[in-house]
């Protein structure tokens, strides 16, 4: 290609030399030849379709041989440095050859919150094209979660918790210690289905209350989130003591006053409850305005045991 | 006085890449030069180099390197290396292996490392050419601690989980004869009960030809000559690298352990010329009084001495140095101890030497011989009144002093005595 042309989507194409092409090739002599023709076919054409094959081909050539497995089938939660083994070291090697190889800069700052295989190719490819970056994960510890949330302890069922645009995961462990496991059931503690819900409901609460929902310089009071109604929960596996709590919430719809998400709870690779609709209420900080929380839906597939509705300002989610 | 043994060596060298071939190499005297490919240019006067053999790193990329099979060394650990980390760490493992040291043996707080080396000049190198030709940027993010000095035991403390004490020497050609007395220090003194001891050195283009500026390097292109400490017509030393280590423990260590021992660190001294930057004191004095040190610290005399591994690395005005403090020391001595230089076998190991040849002491008191000095045709007259031996002798010698020197006049004189 003689001149610097504009594609379709937006990248400015410079020429591709043959010297290019060499250092291409050396640069990337360790990866899959796939990865070589996806980054010679970008280099060519400025298609951004190709960037996913690039990027995992680059991350895969530092993987350790044993763990790149898990990359063949990897859905975009996999985990850099928990689920591949990358050290911060690595991901700066990695950094520098997707620069040479995608002929980018990429700075310290963007890359801190890169955490998951999602976030990276999120991010090569808005800085590729030129868009603006998406708001990076945020890991939320526990003391943290405490500080923000309208629930606490012993109603919060919450650990260690991340949330990003897309929406929100957290662990949750069953100590035994809950007060509620000395009643249900007799001699045979089992995590009620009601908390399972009771605990997608909280980490939709988190999602609200750390600003993700898009309508810019406006906060959610606390205050204001109410539940209002599920529908579609199944409960698929009995939770007891010791078990860890997978949780995952997505959003479906967020309009004001508003807000609907899709959960689910998995306790390793075992799915353990869903719920197709969560809808939770919400009020910006300066518009509060008093809601009465909806009449609580029971899920129907597992004994459970249903807490009386608290108050509304001690807690805003009922399940 | 805390006694303190060595109990486990380990060489990459370029006479033996383990202690048997060192060993023979030694008995034998067998030399590791050869006319080193990278010099046989016609812009380039030196020709001859002992390099390191059954190891090819001479890329840039570490994971282009080749190294023997019974070694495997993980992409992680191989990108923060240099061409000599990747023969220290080899050399590591033969040390723990021979002295039979489990990871609960050396990951604690009472084993410490100390290295020398003077670093990587050929990845330096090619690190800031990079940084100049693709921007700051883009230097590959372990190339700082894969080149500098430290290096040596930046990997090795991190990758065996030594916590003790850990540092590196820099005192160019007596760098490791430090770090072995300074070893020797830290358990003596109880602040350790076991040390590791590193030399090491890339011994490639970068690292020896520089050398060639100061006049200090042999021109001569048979391999089987050039290298001929005291020798009349020596004209400069040869180059090599590799890796040694030494492991030394305390007498308590020993006697819980009950490795097998291969001599005693009997003691240390040290002395500056405070002479030249670059060249040794005519006289020696710097040598002289380091020697004199060392016999005072260990409660030895001078006629107890019946092997010294000199420092001689084949240049006219550094062995002549040697020579002369040799003769004050044991100028009156009825028993003359043997001399030789093995580092007309090996070549000059630079920040290596010290240790290296500290570990062939060890084999020698171990296995009862004392290596000749190999390559002499005509004795300098000026060796005159001196033991230089040119055969290996089948004797074991009981106490032996190994001398280094190295820039700006440092000069380290180590006492070991038969285990």
């Amino acid at each position: 290609m003689a001149q610097s042309v504009n594609n379709h989507s937006g990248v400015a194409l410079k020429p591709f030399t043959a010297e290019d092409d060499a250092n291409l090739r050396e640069g990337l002599k360790r990866c899959s030849a796939a990865t070589y023709e996806a980054a010679a076919q970008f280099r060519k054409t400025g298609n951004t379709e190709h960037l996913p094959a690039i990027v995992l081909g680059i991350i895969e050539r530092y993987v350790e041989p044993d763990l790149r497995a898990k990359l063949k089938d990897a859905d975009d939660d996999l985990r850099i440095i928990e689920d591949l083994g990358i050290d911060s070291l690595t991901m700066m090697e990695i950094v520098v050859l997707v620069e040479d190889v995608l002929v980018m800069t990429i700075n310290n700052e963007e890359l801190r919150h890169l955490r998951t295989i999602g976030d990276v190719k999120t991010f090569i490819e808005c800085k590729v094209r030129g868009l603006p970056l998406p708001k990076p994960t945020k890991f939320i510890p526990i003391e943290q979660i405490v500080a923000v949330m309208p629930i606490q302890p012993p109603f919060l069922f919450l650990g260690e918790a991340s949330v990003n645009a897309h929406g929100a995961n957290a662990k949750y462990k069953i100590s035994g210690q809950e007060f509620f496991l000395q009643g249900h059931f007799k001699d045979n503690p089992v995590l009620p289905a009601s908390i399972m819900l009771e605990a997608l409901g909280q980490l939709a609460v988190l999602f609200l209350l750390e600003g993700q929902i898009g309508e810019a310089g406006k906060t959610v009071d606390h205050r204001t989130i109410f539940f209002t109604s599920c529908e579609g929960v199944r409960c698929h596996r009995i939770c007891r003591p010791g078990d860890v709590l997978s949780l995952s919430i997505k959003p479906k719809r967020l309009k004001s006053p508003l807000a609907t998400f899709e959960g689910q709870i998995r306790v390793g690779q075992e799915k353990a409850a869903i719920a197709e609709e969560i809808t939770l209420t919400f009020g910006f900080a300066e518009e509060v305005i008093a809601l009465t929380p909806s009449p609580q839906v029971t899920p129907a597939e597992q004994p459970v045991a249903i807490s009386p509705a608290p108050k509304p300002a001690k807690s805003a989610v009922n399940a | 006085m805390r006694k303190v043994y060595i109990t486990g060596v380990g060489f990459i060298t370029s006479i033996g890449n383990d202690a048997a071939s060192v060993s023979e190499s030694l008995r034998e005297l067998r030399h590791g030069m050869v006319q080193y490919p990278p010099f046989q240019k016609p812009e380039i006067p030196v020709k001859v180099a002992a390099p390191i053999k059954d190891f090819t790193t001479d890329t840039t990329d570490p994971e282009d390197w080749v190294f023997p099979a019974r070694y495997s060394i993980k992409r992680e650990l191989l990108r923060g290396m240099a061409p000599h980390g990747v023969y220290s760490y080899c050399a590591m493992l033969q040390a723990v292996e021979d002295a039979k040291l489990t990871e609960a043996d050396y990951s604690n707080t009472g084993t410490g490392l100390y290295a020398a080396s003077g670093g990587s000049p050929f990845l330096l190198g090619y690190y800031l050419e990079r940084m100049r030709k693709q921007g700051v940027m883009r230097c590959p993010p372990l190339g700082v601690v894969a080149s500098i000095s430290g290096t040596v035991n930046f990997n090795l403390v991190s990758h065996f989980k030594i916590r003790g004490a850990s540092t590196g020497f820099s005192s160019a050609c007596a760098s490791s004869a430090h770090a072995l007395g300074f070893a020797y220090d830290e358990i003596v003194l109880g602040r350790q009960k076991r040390m590791f001891v590193v030399g090491a050195e890339d011994g490639n283009v970068e690292s020896i030809l520089p050398f060639a500026g100061m006049r200090a390097l042999s021109l001569q292109t048979d391999p089987s000559s050039a290298s001929r400490p005291f020798d009349v017509a020596r004209d400069g030393f040869v180059g090599t690298g590799g890796a040694t280590v030494l492991v030394l423990e305390s007498e308590e260590e020993v006697a819980r352990r009950r490795p097998k021992v291969y001599a005693e660190v009997a003691g240390w001294g040290q002395a500056s010329d405070g002479h030249n930057v670059a060249i040794s004191h005519p006289d020696g004095e710097g040598l002289r009084v380091a020697i004199e040190n060392a016999l005072r610290q260990s409660d030895i005399a001078a006629d107890e001495i019946d092997y010294v591994n000199a420092h001689a690395t084949s240049t006219p005005i550094g062995d002549l140095s040697e020579v002369k403090a040799l003769k004050a020391i044991f100028g009156n001595s009825p028993s003359r101890p043997a001399i030789s230089s093995t580092k007309a076998l090996t070549g000059h190991g630079l920040s290596l030497a010290g240790a290296m040849e500290a570990g062939f002491c060890a084999l020698a008191m171990k296995e009862g011989f004392i290596p000749g000095s190999a390559h002499i045709t005509k004795l300098d007259p000026a060796c005159a009144g001196l033991n230089i031996i040119g055969a290996t002798l089948p004797q074991r010698p009981n106490v032996v002093l190994s001398n280094s020197s190295g820039f700006g006049g440092a000069n380290v004189a180590l006492l070991f005595r038969a285990g």
